[in-house]
């Protein structure tokens, strides 16, 4: 009896060694083969042995190796997820905070002149040194979108000054212009004031020429001494008092609308779908004076039309049954006209889900949560979306069956790797397979008559279990027994 | 008689055309030559730019690294893995923690021979025309800044003929956006690490200037690929985060 206690214990052992040995990982430093920093490896002879000797755990748990923020303190930088030994080589500071959420990381925006972007205090000064311009740094905002959309602070106007003789213009901001009056005594600011406004008495009058902008999208008209004016408005190209005061794109044309292909306002949007572009012909709409216009920045797809800015699925599938093996989702997007796609993933482990808001579509890759469908065994459980992508398969059956045919399976399949012998789906009854059993009797006359399982011999039920078997993966379908001995189903 | 005269001269008006062409042919690069030394700062610009353009462009193409290490193979280019995990589920490791820096060292570091040579041609010639050179050579450093490129070289270098001129920090610069692509890189870069994606989307939304393809390979690397579409300029990177093996990954 001791025997063979001792006996199963060395079994144990043996057999618990060889699984924590199959588990273990080494910590490399540096690996020989790709050069890569800091990663677990299966192998300690994959580490490069002119680095720090390969130890039996995860980085995580090394001084070196474990993750944390990383510091330029020169420009304020911060990196996330950086090992302690890739900060030193850049000669970072390493905290151990890996996602960096520190009062010296945390973003807000930097406003700079006309400019503003999203960035630490500590990069916003340093780019307030390199552009010689002063900041203002907004912590009380968190948003990029809200930071890039932040409205100029600085007033604009026509500053107003003399050339040789004469009385010239250009539109700038307060500070620049006073920056002017360093250099050249009459220099005189009028705030809101365009150039062309006939109360200043410069040499800049109106005309009928349109501009695009440098980081703007409408598209302007300018005037004679090259000043850009007010939003083109063709209505207004004689207006005095267009061409007197700066209006708001809020208050000119068709505020609120794309004006794509407008011949007569160029109030251009582009989060509607236009932006100023040079007239071409046979593309464009003939704009009523000048030579520029708002383009459609929309994409035909398909043809179908999309916006500017909308995303939406596809498949690589025409076919009708979706997930066959080799079938991927994307997600297809419309910017500035082109259409590009993004993969959501090689093996369906990410979809492609869908929605639209105001006829505008919106798609997103996410995680297929299939992993544990088939531990379900009821309908609310596996079909509970915000836990799985699960559907419940039920056939409908006659009374004499005995075999449970209700499953749980994957909503949307997931991809196996199936040619490295991945993919037996074997989390189908036992050991991949349905096996149903039919039971005859004989009758008093000699014939057969069918008492138990019998749907299992029809043709929709071995469908039904053909759909759970391709539901669960890129499994293999063979339907055995009966009169279809070896007879496959083809997904 | 007439006739004979009138060939005579366009034959003799021919061979001075010829003359002149080859006379312009042999001198002229001497003049050109002659006229660079005369001005030490642009000899330089002239000498160095062009390989700075030539391998910021190299660089830009192969996620900021000149002579790529730890890479992914996409349309035969080596593309570094700024950030990575050869493991599944898991976020990436920063490679090149602070990018702008690191791209900035691997344009300094390309080129060196091409510096030490421009400034061993500039001494030269300037020994050529009878002068006596002193050229203090000190260290040079590459500085990505909004729409260019600034090497600065802190060398000194003394003419002396009939009188002395100084000439100190050379500096050349490259019209380039890098500095621009390297930031949203960043940016999204940061985002991988976090969360293992990034909405690019989002970016070129912020950004109608820039589009960004994103192009997920077989292994669960991405590629993208940021392009400025006034300059057609592009940036390419390759990250490895929070990958899904196929099936249950076991």
């Amino acid at each position: 009896m001791n025997k063979i206690k001792i006996f199963a214990g060395i079994f144990l052992s043996v057999l618990l060694l060889s699984l924590i040995s199959a588990q273990i990982s080494y910590c490399c430093e540096k690996v020989k083969d790709t050069g890569a920093w800091c990663q677990n490896m299966d192998s300690k002879d994959k580490c490069d042995p002119a680095y720090s000797a390969p130890v039996a755990t995860s980085c995580e748990s090394t001084s070196y190796c474990k993750a944390g923020c990383c510091i330029n303190s020169n420009d304020g930088t911060c990196s996330q997820n950086t090992a302690k030994k890739t900060c030193d080589n850049s000669k970072g500071t390493w905290i151990e905070n890996a996602q960096c959420d520190t009062e010296q990381c945390k973003a807000g925006c930097c406003i700079l002149g006309n400019t503003a972007f999203f960035d630490t205090l500590t990069r916003c000064k340093s780019y307030s040194t390199l552009y010689g311009v002063e900041f203002n740094f907004r912590n009380d905002i968190q948003n990029e979108l809200q930071c890039l959309t932040i409205p100029n602070l600085d007033v604009k106007g026509a500053c107003v000054f003399s050339q040789n003789s004469t009385k010239t213009c250009k539109i700038t901001t307060r500070k620049e212009c006073n920056d002017m009056s360093r250099t050249n005594q009459d220099v005189l600011f009028y705030e809101g004031y365009l150039c062309s406004a006939e109360k200043l008495g410069t040499n800049c009058a109106k005309t009928r020429k349109t501009t695009c902008v440098d980081g703007k999208h409408e598209v302007y008209f300018v005037d004679s001494c090259g000043n850009v004016a007010n939003i083109y408005d063709s209505n207004k190209v004689d207006d005095t008092n267009y061409w007197t005061i700066i209006i708001d794109k809020e208050e000119s044309c068709g505020n609120g609308n794309s004006n794509r292909d407008s011949s007569t306002c160029g109030n251009c949007d582009y989060y509607l779908g236009s932006t100023c572009k040079p007239y071409q012909r046979g593309q464009d709409n003939t704009p009523k004076y000048g030579d520029n216009i708002c383009r459609d920045l929309s994409c035909t797809y398909n043809g179908v039309r999309y916006q500017h800015g909308e995303t939406w699925c596809a498949t690589n599938t025409q076919i009708a049954k979706k997930d066959t093996p080799g079938s991927q989702y994307f997600r297809l997007n419309c910017y500035n006209g082109e259409v590009d796609y993004e993969l959501c993933d090689i093996n369906r482990q990410k979809i492609c889900v869908e929605s639209t808001i105001n006829e505008f579509k919106n798609a997103q890759c996410i995680v297929n949560l299939w992993q544990d469908c088939n531990a379900q065994d009821n309908k609310d459980d596996c079909e509970n979306k915000d836990q799985r992508d699960c559907k419940w398969i039920k056939t409908t059956t006659s009374g004499n069956m005995k075999l449970l045919t209700e499953y749980c399976v994957p909503n949307y399949s997931p991809g196996f790797d199936f040619w490295n012998n991945q993919g037996t789906c074997n989390n189908i009854g036992t050991d991949g397979k349905i096996t149903c059993i039919v039971k005859y009797e004989t009758s008093v006359l000699g014939g057969k008559d069918c008492v138990e399982n019998c749907d299992c011999m029809n043709d929709a039920w071995r469908k039904k279990m053909a759909q759970v078997c391709t539901s669960v993966g890129d499994c293999q379908l063979e339907v055995k027994g009966g009169d279809n001995e070896s007879s496959k189903i083809t997904p | 008689m007439k006739k004979r005269g009138q060939v005579t001269i366009f034959i003799i008006i021919a061979m001075v055309i010829v003359a002149l062409a080859v006379i312009v042919y042999f001198v002229y690069p001497k003049i050109k030559t002659t006229t660079t030394t005369t001005n030490p700062n642009d000899y330089i610009q002239q000498c160095i730019e062009k390989d700075i353009e030539t391998n910021s462009q190299k660089i830009a193409m192969q996620g900021g690294s000149f002579n790529p290490q730890n890479y992914h193979t996409y349309n035969d280019e080596k593309i570094e893995y700024i950030c990575y995990t050869n493991e599944y589920y898991k976020p990436c490791v920063m490679q090149h923690p602070f990018l702008k820096q690191y791209i900035e060292t691997e344009i300094q570091n390309s080129i060196q021979e091409q510096t030490k040579s421009c400034f061993d041609s500039l001494e030269q010639n300037y020994k050529n025309q009878g002068y006596d050179v002193s050229l203090n050579r000190q260290n040079y450093s590459v500085e990505l800044l909004p729409n260019k490129i600034i090497s600065t070289f802190n060398y000194e270098l003394t003419l002396t003929k009939d009188s002395s001129n100084k000439y100190e920090n050379f500096k050349v610069a490259v019209d380039n956006n890098l500095f621009e692509l390297s930031a949203i890189a960043d940016s999204i870069i940061k985002s991988e690490a976090q969360y293992g994606d990034s909405e690019i989307t989002a970016y070129m939304t912020y950004y109608p200037w820039l589009k960004i393809e994103k192009r997920l390979r077989d292994d669960g690397a991405k590629i993208y690929i940021l392009t400025d579409r006034d300059t057609e300029d592009k940036f390419e990177f390759a990250v490895r985060s929070v990958v899904w093996p196929p099936g249950y990954g076991v």
